[in-house]
């Protein structure tokens, strides 16, 4: 009975608090439409420039990349300190994302947002940044200087207009490889150990424009991206196994490490040729050094391994450029680890670029403005890189000259045949050629020069 | 008897209908409130809100640990993204279309998993949750590997700009999520209220009782895996419109995220459930907040929220286990 | 022939540790009876401890030592500080479930993993440690080949047998390795034949975490250290202890090389991407066809 008389009593009070809610609803949906944001340029005032960066800090992906932001911040804290760009202080705000898409997305939130920066600058992580690349687009904001070399972020400048790279192309790259494989290399079994995401697949794919291909399970092995730690034994063993004399290797530094490693273990020495990303001699001996092997054995280890690059060699120490930064970087990086090496090199370089960005730009800083300096004037952001940007209105790519050098055996990679001659290509099926440029000079105070 | 049954399943289903409305209203009004970031991040509560219900009803009702809901909401998450990127679909019909391959997974999941107890239950869901990004670059040319497949909320029709203004992106976020986590809401309501919840529960609580007063248990679990799937895969569908459905979007540290949020907020009701997201959603947020004054270098900022929510659990789990919303457990038990 | 020997060297350096691993497992489950998630967190975080003393000048044994100490002071820590708690906890409504006082320890466990983690995060930082070996890591040369089987893999495999002879011994034949055994099947039971159940618990994590530690050491000169370096271990280790079964030392081992050669014959002869699923496809297969695990006895799957 009294199951009954509490039901119906039920069924009068909801009705009601339905109709009332469903009116507050309306009511609160119709709050909620705010009118649109203001006109004033985000992230810059009249004493600061506020960009953002992206990039695993902590995490497995992180070891070597998470120096780059704090070089960067040296470069500006340098810059700042001779009284910034037309008087404005640059500060940079860094976000870690370990890695994950996830918290890509909510800290490109957290720094349009509540940083309200001005512009992203030098972010690392291909799959990382496409989970935000289209947001950051369709708000214009400039995506300045992304650390990877995805073509497919430059390749088509109406679909990403505000992106731009601070990399050369892994395709372009490994076709300019390849074309000196095939001169030089003819009569040698090539192999190639590449991980499993964009990077390897891209390298593979630029091998094979250039002519130079390999047999899955034979004369190619493979590692997901991020397990090496795990030891890549049974990939060294099994190229080895196959009589494979060169080895081209599409992963980054840690990898390369790991394989040498691997490899020494069961007597195998074969020709190291290694893509510019995992190419880092001082993680290189940092790894191996660990494991028991000195520094001296490691450097002979290195030695001879061919690789390839768009700036000098961070070992160059008599490169203007590399003498100008190293004494930033010893004077201005508050970072927990500075040791000098390539990614602090590509940091310091990435800061450079943007300051001339900036400064070319002009006083009025506006996110229109310094996205259309930028495409039109690539020629004017010299760096310390050897080849020159190839921004224009079909295409965002970086550097698209890249030199070829082998490790001598003080772990500096020297140009190959003693005369540095820088390649270029494009990330498509155009031939590789050789390009002529000479580098500006570095001005005495280090700083970029307008015009 | 069939009258009476009849009524009580109508006024469940008011009950659930008037707290799902009540909901949405606070979310609305309190949402109205807050500027575009905190916006953002209300339309991520509501999104693993859905998620942690899930683990509400797998663990906190029916007692069964699993650590895998993130390979679930991959699930979820990947059937959207192909629906929406090969066939054109809006995402209004990909997603209640991808309920039904999560409910699949979880019937798979559920078949295997029915016989499994505790520690062998969470370790299986776990060797499962690592598997998944194995899988998306196994089939490459399918789930674009590493790539991903890129996806977003997209904008809102026309008719509805015409009614409400147009919302900035945040807003509108926060306009996609939140039917999704009210229909999610009112379906766990009615569970937990009705016949189903307390079979569920006399599973959790005592499994020789249960069999003994009828229950057919193993077809039970089954059934709570393919309803606790159904729940996880929805929050996996939204969670990856936020920009890109790839490997590195659920990964096993998002299993762990709402379980955490799960037994934070109390494992064994919805409130619990809202509680806890809002508390790992959040959090965050509130330790920059509080200690973005004392200079800490990036070392220690990177790490500190994972070790706080990590020794919450802990302490969660030590002193109070029924977590935040426990301490009134009320009407559900 | 080669990729064979190959495999097979690898198979059986590799397995060493994952037996290793489900050896700490098993004995968790046997004196505390709960699966120990942040068992290679307390590895992880003896082994850090163990770089940083080989990074300021201490020899390998010294680190060693203090790697095997700290992980059994660690292991004892938080029994003392978390489980006990826990276990002695029945004032909740939500423990009176079986199921529930089944899972409450995993989620404390899975904390702790966290927790460690970013404590040595912050302590450590990210950066990716390599760590030495205390024997050559150079393959030993049979017939012309050079094998990739090194002198350092014959230290694991002997210190993993060691261990196995030891732990068996310690259980079968002591006092405290039946009172631990006593404890795990009945809490009560053993509280009233008088033993001191919260200690011998207590001494079930301290050897544990010792174990751990030492498959922690023995692993990382083969990879490198960083807080996540040894989540995959774990996966494996875990799967190794179902198959060999949760309650048997020496299933545990035999788990963990069958586990061994299954990854290192997955990874030669089919590719690396299907290791998971491979690991994921025996630990289904055994729940399946033989829950309890090759070795296991009848009541080992009591939950």
């Amino acid at each position: 009975m009294n199951a009954v008389i509490n039901l119906a009593s039920l069924s009068r009070s909801p009705r009601k608090s339905i109709a009332v809610i469903s009116v507050a609803l309306a009511g609160a949906l119709a709050l909620t439409a705010m009118p649109a944001q203001g006109a004033s340029t985000p992230g810059v005032s009249d004493t600061e420039i506020v960009l953002g960066m992206q990039l695993p800090q902590t995490g497995p992906a992180s070891p070597g990349y998470n120096k780059v932001d704090d070089a960067m911040r040296a470069y500006f804290d340098y810059v700042n300190s001779k009284g910034g760009v037309y008087g404005r202080k640059i500060t940079l705000v860094a976000k870690d994302d370990t890695y994950k898409a996830g918290l890509t997305v909510t800290s490109a939130s957290a720094l349009i947002n509540k940083d309200k920066v001005f512009a992203m600058v030098g972010s690392i992580g291909t799959q990382t940044h496409i989970s935000v690349i289209k947001d950051i687009n369709r708000r214009g904001i400039p995506d300045l200087f992304v650390n990877s070399g995805y073509s497919g972020f430059y390749t088509d400048p109406k679909k990403y207009p505000t992106t731009f790279g601070a990399l050369g192309t892994y395709v372009a790259e490994a076709k300019i490889l390849g074309k000196y494989i095939k001169e030089n290399l003819a009569t040698k079994n090539v192999g190639i150990l590449y991980q499993t995401d964009d990077f390897g697949r891209n390298t593979v794919e630029g091998l094979t424009t250039a002519g130079v291909t390999f047999t899955a399970k034979k004369t190619a092995a493979t590692f997901i991206a991020g397990t090496q730690a795990g030891g890549l034994d049974a990939q060294m063993q099994q190229l080895k196994d196959n009589n494979v004399d060169v080895v081209i290797i599409g992963a980054v530094a840690s990898a390369f490490a790991t394989a040498v490693g691997s490899a020494n273990k069961i007597g195998y020495k074969p020709q190291y040729i290694v893509i510019s990303v995992g190419s880092d001699a001082t993680t290189f001996q940092t790894i191996l050094g660990s494991k028991g092997i000195a520094p001296a054995v490691s450097a002979g280890l290195l030695a001879g391994t061919i690789s390839a690059s768009h700036a000098p060699s961070p070992g160059e120490a008599d490169d203007e450029f590399v003498k100008a930064f190293k004494k930033i970087n010893d004077d201005f990086n508050k970072g927990p680890s500075k040791t000098w090496d390539n990614n602090v090199l590509q940091g310091m370089n990435i800061g450079y670029v943007t300051t001339a960005a900036l400064m070319g730009a002009g006083k009025d800083l506006t996110r229109e403005g310094i996205i259309k300096y930028i495409e039109n004037n690539p020629l004017k952001l010299s760096s310390a890189a050897l080849a020159p940007l190839g921004y224009s209105a079909t295409t965002h790519e970086a550097f698209t000259g890249f030199w070829i050098g082998k490790y001598d055996a003080t772990t500096v990679l020297k140009p190959i045949d003693g005369t540095r001659k820088v390649w270029t290509t494009d990330s498509a099926k155009g031939p590789v050629t050789e390009l002529k440029y000479t580098r500006p000079a570095i001005a005495a105070d280090a700083l970029p020069k307008v015009g | 008897m069939r009258a009476v049954s009849n009524l009580k399943r109508k006024s469940i289903a008011r009950t659930s209908l008037i707290r799902t409305l009540i909901f949405a209203a606070l979310v609305l009004l309190v949402g109205a409130q807050f500027d575009a970031y905190n916006q953002a991040q209300l339309a991520v509560v509501l999104i693993l809100f859905i998620g942690v219900l899930s683990i509400t009803l797998l663990t906190g009702i029916s007692g069964q640990l699993s650590l895998g809901q993130g390979a679930l909401m991959a699930v979820g998450g990947y059937s959207t993204a192909l629906l929406i990127t090969n066939y054109t679909l809006s995402l209004w019909v990909a997603i209640p279309l991808s309920v039904i391959s999560s409910a699949i997974a979880g019937l798979l999941l559920g078949v295997a998993a029915a016989r499994l107890r505790g520690p062998y239950l969470a370790g299986t869901t776990l060797v499962i949750a690592l598997a998944i990004p194995t899988i998306a670059n196994r089939f490459m040319s399918v789930f674009k590997g590493d790539e991903g497949l890129q996806v977003d909320v997209g904008y809102p029709p026309q008719w509805f700009s015409s009614l409400f203004g147009e919302p900035t992106y945040e807003q509108w976020q926060l306009y996609v999520a939140l039917p999704f986590a009210g229909v999610a809401l009112f379906f766990a309501s009615n569970i937990l209220l009705s016949r189903t919840g307390r079979m569920w529960r006399s599973i959790r609580d005592n499994e020789s009782a249960a069999s003994l007063a009828g229950v057919n248990f193993s077809r039970q679990k089954i059934y709570v895996f393919v309803i606790s799937s159904t729940f996880a895969g929805l929050s996996g569908a939204l969670y990856g419109l936020r920009g890109l459905v790839g490997p590195s979007v659920y990964p096993v540290s998002l299993s762990l995220l709402l379980l955490t949020a799960a037994v934070l907020g109390g494992i064994r009701s919805i409130t619990g459930a809202f509680i806890g997201t809002v508390i790992v959603v959040f959090l965050p947020d509130w330790i920059e907040l509080i200690l973005g004054n004392f200079g800490l270098s990036e070392q220690v900022s990177n790490f500190l929220p994972a070790l706080i929510s990590s020794l919450l659990l802990i302490l969660t789990v030590v002193i109070n286990p029924a977590g935040v919303a426990g301490a009134r457990l009320h009407k559900h038990k | 022939m080669n990729t064979f020997l190959a495999a097979l060297s690898l198979g059986t350096s590799r397995g060493a540790i994952f037996a290793l691993v489900a050896l700490g497992l098993v004995i968790v489950w046997r004196g505390a009876g709960i699966v120990n998630f942040a068992q290679m967190g307390q590895a992880m975080f003896s082994t850090y401890i163990a770089s940083t003393l080989i990074a300021n000048g201490y020899s390998y044994w010294v680190a060693f030592l203090a790697a095997l100490l700290s992980g059994a002071a660690l292991g004892a820590l938080l029994d003392i500080f978390i489980m006990r708690p826990l276990s002695n906890k029945k004032q909740s409504e939500l423990l009176s479930s079986e199921s529930m006082r089944a899972a409450v320890p995993v989620i404390a466990s899975l904390g702790i993993l966290g927790a460690l983690q970013a404590l040595a995060g912050i302590i450590w930082a990210a950066e990716e440690r390599g760590f030495p070996a205390p024997a050559k890591e150079e393959g030993f040369t049979v017939a012309g080949n050079v094998l990739p089987f090194t002198s350092f893999d014959v230290f694991v495999v002997s210190i993993v047998t060691l261990t196995l002879i030891v732990t068996t011994l310690f259980f079968t034949k002591t006092g405290i390795g039946l009172a631990m055994r006593a404890t795990a099947l009945n809490q009560e039971v053993a509280k009233l034949s008088g033993i001191r159940t919260n200690r011998t618990r207590t001494i079930s994590w301290a050897i544990s975490g010792a174990a751990s530690s030492l498959a922690g050491l023995l692993i990382t000169p083969t990879s490198n250290l960083s807080p996540n370096t040894l989540d995959l271990v774990l996966i494996v280790g875990f799967t190794a202890a179902v198959v060999g079964g949760l309650d048997s030392p020496v299933g545990a081992v035999l788990g963990g090389f069958i586990l061994g050669m299954v990854i290192s014959f997955v990874t030669f002869y089919d590719t690396p991407e299907d290791v998971f699923l491979a690991i994921l496809a025996v630990l289904l297969a055994v729940l399946i066809i033989r829950p309890r695990g090759i070795l296991g006895s009848k009541d080992a799957r009591r939950v």
